[in-house]
């Protein structure tokens, strides 16, 4: 057997945003074997919500569990209280909701290409993208009043209404950041030097993605057809809305760069239809109803499927929440995906996972 | 949602013969402190239709060992070793520590004895 060193990635390291340790084995320079610990900042919010909170407010404290997919989180709260206490939401909170889940989605895929272009080696095209970030980050602070934590989903439909000169501002936006993310799509789908970085590298085939339970573009990019937007249409009404399921086969890297940069187009497309169909009526059903029973609700977030479920007693406090995150499902994959690659390709490959430790500790 | 009620002798069985990996996904154990007993959960959707989801339940104690899945379940031992840190039970395998710190509160989602 070859000598063989363990490797610490982590906590704190250069190319990681948050607190998440790596051991990689490696013999030479491949990585033979690899373990994870993504818990480092556990903050007790499930406890929090069942022990010092009111059933209305968690929605706006499980936001805090994330500032990059706040809304997700607090639209699957709000949508699973409004099941245990049988509010049906009026069809423009439906809109304005998918509409904020959609700006986050394309600021949250853009920070990730961002930092894949950065573990790759490529500084300027993390600034290029981070610049043009900007753009969906102004629009959602002119939609919630604020850039990262949005608390716009509350129990029985959204707290702000859209004014007509924000709408027009999104669509003024959006059209300048569209050839923006083409000019991206050209560079991470050709430019040569980074596919070198990016193509056959971090791969998962769809079959260990289907046994590791993965979720979001990590599953879809090795093939796997899951996105809770193709499914939940009695919630959000994301097919009417011109929801598209995108796929890639390669499951490496460069194919999930590429998983995102197409569902920039479909979140493009979306929003889009939203504002164009944006019904009329009121932004929220005030209901007095307490929450009873248990239910289970799923959004997807940037990251993939994200589960909520709740379960309550006729009472102001909720007696159970279980919050389940997107990189919480991915952490099998992402430990057995290192397997077999170049150390020096660790840092792109974990950039590419999006992984969001903030929501898998809580 | 499909309820499945199941055991501690069958849970193993039970999940092993309905999961096929490419049919099913795994969404998440749970648990809930139910004050006397623990009432311990496995989320499934299928994946040819996801509005499908199928619920594995049991009442147990909290001082019985509760089997693993992840024989069936390949990525299992993530949400199980959760779930024993959180609520202080013994899942088969769990990771000790793997969420809390030594020095976390200990089983912080379990209710307080009266």
């Amino acid at each position: 057997m070859k000598q063989q060193f363990e490797i610490p990635v982590g906590a704190q390291h250069i190319s990681l945003l948050e607190p998440l340790h790596f051991k990689l084995t490696t013999e030479n320079e491949t990585i033979v074997d690899a373990d994870a610990n993504l818990y480092y900042v556990h903050r007790g919010i499930e406890n929090a919500c069942t022990t010092k909170f009111k059933y209305r407010q968690v929605p706006l404290v499980v936001g805090r569990v994330c500032g990059l997919c706040s809304v997700s989180h607090g639209t699957a709260a709000s949508q699973v209280i409004e099941k245990l206490t049988k509010v049906e939401i009026p069809l423009r909170a439906k809109y304005l909701r998918m509409l904020v889940i959609e700006l986050d989605r394309i600021h949250s895929h853009l920070l990730c290409l961002a930092h894949v272009a950065e573990n790759s080696g490529f500084e300027a095209l993390f600034m290029q993208t981070m610049r043009d970030r900007e753009y969906a980050m102004e629009l959602l602070e002119s939609v919630c009043g604020n850039r990262v934590q949005y608390d716009y989903s509350i129990v029985g439909g959204v707290n702000r209404d859209l004014k007509p000169e924000v709408a027009k501002d999104i669509k003024t936006k959006l059209a300048l950041l569209l050839p923006k993310v083409k000019d991206l799509h050209e560079v991470f789908e050709n430019n040569w030097t980074l596919s070198l970085k990016n193509k056959g590298i971090g791969a998962i085939s769809k079959e260990m993605v289907m046994k590791l339970n993965a979720v979001g573009p990590l599953a879809r990019a090795a093939g796997l057809a899951v996105d809770v937007r193709n499914e939940t249409e009695d919630l959000l009404p994301w097919k009417e809305l011109g929801f598209e399921m995108i796929t890639d086969i390669a499951g490496d890297v460069y194919a999930r760069n590429m998983v995102r940069i197409r569902e920039l187009y479909v979140s493009f497309r979306i929003i889009d239809n939203i504002l164009n169909g944006l019904p009329e009526g009121p932004i929220i059903e005030i209901s007095k109803a307490l929450p009873e029973g248990e239910a289970l609700i799923r959004v997807e977030a940037p990251r993939g499927e994200l589960m909520h479920y709740a379960r309550g007693n006729k009472s102001n406090i909720l007696e159970r929440l279980k919050i389940k995150a997107p990189t919480f499902s991915n952490v099998g994959a992402m430990v057995e995906i290192f397997k077999g690659n170049q150390y020096a390709s660790a840092a792109a490959i974990i950039a590419s996972y999006d992984p969001c430790l903030s929501c898998t500790a809580r | 949602m499909n309820k499945i009620e199941t055991s501690l002798d069958k849970v193993r069985s039970d999940i092993g013969s309905f999961y096929k990996f490419d049919k099913h996904h795994f969404i998440v154990m749970n648990a809930n402190d139910l004050g006397e007993k623990i009432e311990i959960q496995w989320f499934f959707h299928d994946y040819e239709d996801a509005r499908n989801v199928t619920m594995f339940w049991l009442q147990c104690n909290d001082t019985d060992l509760i089997p693993s899945i992840n024989n069936s379940v390949a990525s299992a031992w993530v949400a199980e070793s959760e779930i024993a840190d959180l609520l202080g039970l013994d899942i088969e395998n769990a990771i000790e520590g793997f969420v809390l710190d030594h020095d976390s509160p200990i089983a912080p989602l379990r209710k307080k004895k009266k």
